[in-house]
């Protein structure tokens, strides 16, 4: 009996233990953080945003864009606009600019071998050349319209002034959306004027293995395109139809696409474009300071035998077995062309 | 040189048939990226409604739904934002 009421008392003791224990620690648990988290529907919301690249909702009206409520990746493509090409760009742009430099102050002028002959041969005719400035003229306009664009803001308006830099902005923009028609009908007639001569063959191969012989004094053979023209050919015809293709929808806005689509061509625009002008940059380089004689081709439409003889000789040799040697000029100091 | 100035005027007329182009085929920005829906009319404003005194409607029209204009009462009385 006496065990059993020992067993009694413990039980009651124990019981007691964890009322007391249970009061003693119910403030306890009410100093604890709510288990409802105020912020849950911001959470879920931005959940929401992550698992659909837009919140839309239903609208009576026509105008369907309305529908649209939430749309981050718009702050993605901020993110892109304002920063991401400005890196972008300047890498590209800077990092152009730096490579031709070192490789001019290595290499410098690549001088015609034995000088020039006095012998001229057409290279380029009135179209190739009338098409090939007004294309580059277009995409200058291009260029320097477009990179205000990214740039304008952080280089330009603080050295003119808000007024200036808008009304600047204002025709740079028309200019930009004008003359990228000329710069397309320009790079279209360019394609079918040299397609065929820009087909990649196994000379080109050889071309590319020695370096295009722009370094040491090694001069591979080429048609009247050599491995490098033809690169900057085919980047410039996929290159345009990218920024072509694109731009049709930032000119027109909602005619093809929504704001997902118009942003997502605009990152493509403004990626190759900024590619593109870099590419341009080698071209001038190398069609101007960097190789003598290379700009004559394209101001006059002829060039130094001795000239077409080290960078095109296949094509110098076609040109010859034709007849197409011009006699030298007249008061020309002549030399053979070796 | 005679193929850079061509190609210089070759620039410019088909930059201008851009322009006309553009000019017939785009919308203006405010329209094209505006939502149809909550376009406002520039042409209405709170202001020109008291320019232009508007008739008070009595209960009765109300009470009756008899939305009809007084003869002779301006648009802009009775079409609103």
């Amino acid at each position: 009996m006496a065990m059993a009421h020992a067993r009694i008392r413990l039980i009651v003791a124990a019981i007691g233990f964890l009322i007391v224990a249970a009061l003693a620690a119910a403030p306890a648990a009410a100093q604890q953080p709510n288990s409802v988290n105020p912020t849950a529907s911001a959470v879920k919301e931005q959940q929401l945003l992550q698992q659909n690249y837009r919140i839309q909702g239903l609208g009576s009206i026509p105008d369907v864009k309305s529908y649209v409520i939430e749309q981050p990746m718009g702050r993605t493509w901020r993110l892109f606009h304002e920063v991401w090409l400005h890196w972008f760009g300047a890498i590209i742009l800077l990092g152009v600019i730096a490579v031709l430099l070192v490789f001019y102050l290595v290499r410098g002028v690549i001088r015609i071998e034995g000088g020039r002959s006095g012998r001229m041969i057409p290279r380029f005719n009135s179209l190739e050349r009338v098409t090939h400035w007004m294309t580059a003229v277009s995409f200058v306009i291009l260029g320097v319209t477009g990179l205000n664009i990214t740039f304008g803001k952080d280089l330009l308006l603080p050295l003119i002034g808000p007024d200036a830099f808008s009304r600047w902005s204002i025709m740079a923009k028309y200019a930009h959306n004008y003359s990228s028609f000329p710069f397309v009908l320009g790079v279209v007639v360019i394609f079918v004027m040299w397609v065929k001569e820009a087909i990649f063959t196994a000379v080109d191969i050889r071309w590319f293995i020695e370096g295009g012989g722009m370094f040491g004094h090694k001069h591979p053979a080429a048609w009247k395109l050599n491995g490098g023209q033809k690169v900057q050919f085919w980047s410039a015809v996929l290159g345009t139809i990218g920024v072509a293709g694109s731009g049709l929808f930032l000119l027109f806005p909602f005619y093809f696409t929504d704001i997902y689509g118009m942003q997502i061509a605009q990152m493509i625009h403004a990626l190759i474009a900024m590619l593109f002008v870099g590419l341009i940059f080698a071209h001038i380089y190398i069609g101007s300071l960097g190789i003598e004689g290379g700009f004559e081709g394209m101001a006059s439409g002829e060039v130094d035998l001795n000239w077409a003889k080290q960078h095109h000789s296949l094509w110098l040799e076609q040109e010859l077995g034709q007849g197409r040697a011009a006699a030298p000029p007249a008061g020309a100091t002549t030399r053979p062309a070796s | 040189m005679r193929a850079f100035l061509l190609a210089c005027i070759a620039t410019i007329v088909i930059g201008a048939v851009g322009y006309f182009t553009l000019d017939a085929m785009q919308q203006p920005s405010g329209v094209a990226y505006a939502t149809d829906g909550a376009r406002i009319d520039p042409s209405w404003s709170w202001r020109a409604t008291a320019a232009r005194p508007c008739e008070p409607r009595h209960v009765w029209q109300w009470f009756f739904v008899d939305l009809r204009r007084p003869r002779g009462e301006p648009d802009i009385c009775s079409v609103s934002q």
